[in-house]
């Protein structure tokens, strides 16, 4: 549910590749209304988390999209911070 | 077009996907195939130069969901280039050993050149923008892989050039 009083949403976080390694402990869902929002309220308790999220190559996605870190968001949007990718 | 799209633990077999892309259509004149297959040494970078680790197995996460959508636009865009009966993709995820199959992309067209280029378009496409991550054990520490700027600049050459 959404925060009436903050007007901030409830979102699904994600970390996949090496982010994993460092977001053992990071809530799944976070109030918050951007991705960079996200970023900056994680900084204080995961500061090697957000030291990597910094990199340029990381992606952001919202729904299965890439976006940008400013992107508006939702109730029970699922925000996904992605590494760059070693398929194939 | 025939488009088969597949993430999935289990292994495949390429006789079968290749039999697949063959019977697709009597106008079918060529069908290219690649396999990827799990190294058992990873090289890496170290300061100026690289070093040549062995590795005990490797590992596959993905972003379900994503990946699929990914994956069914890279194909789109081969389609949208050359000249296409049918496409198969398929990629492992999960764990995996040294010699075990990861990836199979398969193309069939009339001529050669097609499925020839669209192969080659749709591995660099897929290693660098489709939802996977490669890790590997090592002496039984897990690792992620880095991500190659060789792949980067093998992806780079199909931008903007319609070479059609």
């Amino acid at each position: 549910m959404a925060n009436l009083e903050t007007g901030l949403a409830m979102i699904n976080v994600l970390f996949f590749g090496r982010l994993g390694d460092f977001a053992k402990q990071v809530p799944s869902t976070i109030e918050a209304s951007t991705p960079a929002e996200i970023r900056d309220l994680l900084a204080a308790d995961f500061p090697e988390l957000v030291r990597e999220l910094n990199q340029p190559q990381v992606l952001v996605s919202v729904n299965k999209m890439i976006v940008g870190w400013d992107q508006p968001l939702f109730d029970g949007c699922e925000v996904a911070f992605l590494p760059p990718v070693t398929g194939g | 077009m025939t488009d088969r799209i597949r993430i999935q633990e289990q292994d495949f077999d390429l006789a079968e996907e290749y039999q697949l892309l063959r019977q697709t259509d009597s106008a079918v004149g060529a069908v290219v195939t690649f396999s990827g297959l799990v190294r058992d040494f990873e090289v890496s970078a170290e300061g100026a130069g690289s070093v040549m680790n062995s590795i005990d197995s490797l590992s596959l996460q993905h972003y379900p969901g994503m990946t699929e959508s990914l994956l069914e636009k890279i194909v789109e865009q081969a389609n949208q280039r050359w000249n296409l009966i049918a496409t198969t993709v398929i990629h492992r995820v999960g764990d995996l050993a040294p010699k075990d199959q990861i990836v199979l992309v398969g193309v069939a067209s009339q001529h050669r050149a097609d499925a020839f280029e669209a192969a080659q378009f749709l591995m660099d496409y897929l290693k660098t923008q489709a939802t996977f991550w490669k890790s590997v054990k090592r002496n039984g520490e897990q690792q992620w892989i880095e991500s190659k700027a060789s792949d980067q600049q093998a992806a780079a050459r199909w931008d903007g050039s319609d070479d059609k």
